[in-house]
């Protein structure tokens, strides 16, 4: 089966004296699969979905989405992307930034006027009224994923899709992604969560400074009787130089207590 | 072609939703009918108080006043045009482009099947639609309230309008297209400062080129190279024909007055072919800029 996106050795940069954002990560991704890409802050994660995405142009390396350059539109008109801290016009109602994107997307009357309502009542934004610059950030999260799904992509790239959102609005993203595998489509999981990277992947990713640490299916990278979060935690302490005491000594100071 | 629509349509909608320019658009016609009504009241009190002035002065001709007072009230007019075109074009080129690069949104749309292109084509159509609509309200507004004055000059004033629209809407380009390199605070100074500059270049350069700053062949050398540098302000005839007018209805008749061909070579002629070729070209340029930063942006 093909994939649908592949990427090789890619390399990122933001500024030539910096330290290399994201370094020789190589892997591929097939239709119905969940991809977990896993990492500490600053690790990579965002900088390599946004080269799939053609946001950001890579310094290195090879990505092929559907069989074509990132920047291809008929390329990305198959890609669902919900970005980290989603924004959107500010002076535009939720309604109409689905409408904005659909027009975008090419989607015709018809299946906007089905689309759209059955979107808006997924995110749970049916009955807003408000401009998105009176939004909080967890209705701008799910106005961020209900765009990403519109299109009824084949990959669907989520970077940090819970990290405002309430218990009921996660779990609401795991049953997507779940319903997505089954019908095929591919996702891509950027997110601190391992517990919820754990319940619904297939394989992961793990990235620090830009460098894939380990990378396999779930059996593969956490030997039974372990837990993600361990391995996860082993591998980026073994990758980052030893710290000593990180708590402030005010705090740890017993005379201030 | 579909995505430019798409983002030009709720380039539109947000642009009318933006309480910065609703402000602009409310103190320009605001501005406008004060500007109308009130030396509409000016003359009417001037023209009764004239008629009963103190004896031995000769009463002014009544209907000399209301010229005068139509012709200085479409002076203001042209100026007051001119400088909401301008805040008007700072204020939608601040926004157009710059607010979604740096709240995030480009990176939900550009991850859409829309290229730069269509994007930049959308942002600049709207931008310029939005101008033309707003600068075109408040110049039928402008010809409403001169209906209070005799008129006789609402073709010229209708020209001048246009200029203006054509003027604001270069320096609107050159304000996306730096609003999407730096901060848009800091564009907006570094617009300002190469328009105003512009202005002086094209101002120095039509004296230079009259001989009234003598004739030094560096100055002039100069002066040409840097004229083609910066764009030439559009105008129509309004500026000469308001001299030409105030210059004649004071002129005495029978007693020599001030050179009417003098007064008038000193002000800035209606633009000819070139200099709306060169507007033209000044367009293209900027448009393609704009188009160059927003390719270039990594979001």
């Amino acid at each position: 089966m093909a994939p649908v996106v592949s990427v090789e050795a890619l390399r990122k940069r933001y500024r030539r004296r910096d330290p290399w954002a994201v370094d020789g990560v190589t892997f591929a991704l097939e239709p119905g699969q969940a991809f977990g890409l896993l990492g500490p802050n600053g690790s990579g994660k965002t900088s390599v979905v946004k080269m799939i995405a053609g946001l950001l142009r890579p310094d290195g390396g090879e990505i092929s989405l559907f069989g074509a350059k990132p920047g291809d539109p008929a390329a990305r008109a198959q890609l669902g992307f919900a970005p980290e801290e989603p924004d959107f016009p500010k002076f535009l109602r939720a309604r109409e930034v689905l409408d904005y994107f659909a027009s975008l997307l090419g989607l015709d009357e018809d299946e906007r006027k089905r689309r759209i309502p059955e979107t808006l009542a997924f995110a749970g934004l049916d009955q807003e009224r408000r401009q998105v610059r009176q939004f909080s950030k967890g209705m701008k999260q799910r106005l961020g994923i209900a765009q990403a799904i519109l299109g009824r992509p084949k990959l669907l790239i989520l970077d940090e899709p819970t990290a405002d959102l309430d218990p009921l609005g996660r779990r609401d993203v795991r049953a997507l992604i779940e319903s997505l595998k089954v019908s095929g489509v591919a996702v891509l999981l950027n997110s601190h969560l391992l517990s919820e990277v754990e319940l619904v992947c297939d394989t992961v990713a793990i990235l620090a400074k830009g460098h894939v640490l380990k990378e396999g299916t779930m059996a593969e990278v956490v030997p039974e009787g372990r837990t993600l979060e361990d391995v996860f935690g082993e591998l980026v302490q073994a990758s980052a130089p030893p710290k000593h005491d990180n708590l402030p000594s005010f705090i740890t100071d017993q005379e201030n207590q | 072609m579909r995505g430019t629509l798409a983002v030009a349509r709720y380039t539109l909608v947000d642009l009318s939703r933006r309480r910065i320019l609703l402000v602009f658009f409310i103190i320009g016609a605001l501005g406008i009918a004060a500007i109308g009504i009130g030396l509409k009241v000016f003359s009417s009190t001037l023209v009764s108080v004239s008629f009963s002035g103190s004896p031995g002065t000769p009463a002014p001709d009544p209907a000399k006043i209301n010229r005068f007072l139509d012709l200085m009230f479409v002076t203001d007019l042209v100026g007051a045009l001119g400088l909401f075109a301008l805040l008007i074009a700072f204020g939608i080129g601040l926004t157009a482009i710059y607010h979604d690069l740096e709240s995030g949104a480009a990176v939900a749309i550009f991850s859409k099947p829309v290229s730069r292109f269509a994007f930049t084509a959308g942002k600049v159509g709207a931008a310029a639609a939005a101008m033309v609509v707003i600068v075109g309200i408040l110049s039928v507004e402008a010809a409403l309230v001169g209906l209070l004055f005799g008129g006789g000059l609402e073709q010229t004033l209708a020209i001048e309008a246009v200029a203006q629209v054509a003027n604001a809407l270069i320096l609107m380009l050159i304000v996306l297209a730096l609003s999407t390199w730096m901060n848009n605070i800091v564009a907006a100074i570094v617009a300002f400062i190469y328009n105003t500059a512009g202005g002086f270049v094209v101002a120095l350069h039509n004296q230079i080129a009259a001989g009234n700053l003598g004739d030094s062949a560096i100055l002039k050398g100069i002066f040409t190279v840097l004229y083609w540098l910066v764009p030439h302000q559009l105008t129509s005839d309004a500026p000469r024909e308001l001299v030409r007018a105030e210059v004649e209805l004071f002129a005495v008749p029978g007693q020599p007055g001030p050179d009417v061909s003098q007064a008038v070579a000193s002000v800035p002629g209606p633009s000819d072919l070139n200099d709306i070729l060169w507007w033209a070209f000044v367009v293209i340029v900027f448009a393609s800029l704009v188009y160059v930063a927003v390719r270039r942006r990594q979001v």
